[in-house]
């Protein structure tokens, strides 16, 4: 029967995508596959070497830098029990003020230490909760208290002043 | 075990290693514990020459 379709294979050939043009490049021997690990381990020793220059620099006092004091909102416009989002230190990191009486305030860095999703805070329940996985941490302390994250969130120190609050700096772990 | 793996079973022992102290690195440093950030980005960055030395000292075993 004619058919137009040409039902030679014309070169024998050990890749599927006919892009490949190196020989046997989907054979995988013992040595190919040791080379890999040891390119893997290349990987892995240069890509710590930027944590290990960031660690380097926080060590050597560089990485404590006072920030500007910065004005959150005015107390006033701040009921008890309420919670505000702003950005401290930088234009991108965001960060939680809740008032928890009269007088206290407190703020968290609320990028989850999970997988740093936007926490939130729960008036009703009282506590601050992440919608990705939901990971809840203490108000209190930052401290978390279910799901995922084993990190607190890192606290952010703030003063009221002339009926406004300020955030002053993130506070460290303490070691 | 057959001698012709031992080579390949050391490398995957390295890349074991390699993950786990990559892990431990980055949460260090999150943790603010920047000594044992260099610490283990210190061990990420030996491991390499050894992987590198136990392929050639180990490329051509035979069973
Ligand atoms: S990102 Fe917050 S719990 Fe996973």
């Amino acid at each position: 029967m004619p058919s137009d379709k040409n039902n030679k294979i014309p070169f024998n050939e050990d890749n599927y995508t006919h892009n490949i043009e190196r020989n046997n490049e989907r054979k995988l021997d013992r040595r190919g596959f040791m080379k890999t690990l040891v390119g893997a381990a290349g990987v892995f020793a240069i890509s710590s070497l930027p944590w290990g220059a960031v660690a380097a620099k926080e060590l050597l006092g560089l990485g404590d830098k006072e920030y500007p004091h910065k004005k959150i909102t005015d107390v006033s416009k701040l009921a008890i029990g309420d919670a505000l989002e702003f950005k401290f230190p930088g234009d991108h990191d965001d960060a939680l003020l809740i008032r928890l009486s009269e007088k206290k305030y407190v703020a968290y860095q609320n990028a989850c230490t999970h997988l740093r999703c936007p926490v939130f805070w729960v008036k009703e329940e009282g506590e601050m909760v992440c919608p990705c996985h939901h990971g809840k941490f203490d108000v209190e302390t930052g401290v978390p208290t279910a799901g995922p994250p084993r990190r607190p969130l890192p606290e952010i120190q703030v003063k009221v002043e002339n009926g406004a609050v300020y955030a002053v700096r993130v506070k460290r772990y303490e070691a | 075990m057959r001698l012709k793996f031992i080579g390949v079973a050391l490398l995957c022992a390295f890349f074991m290693m390699n993950i786990v102290f990559t892990q431990f690195m980055v949460h260090q440093y999150y943790y603010e514990n920047y000594v044992n950030v260099l610490i283990f980005g210190g061990l990420n960055i030996v491991v390499f020459p050894l992987a590198l030395f136990t392929y050639k000292k180990t490329k051509n075993e035979k069973a």
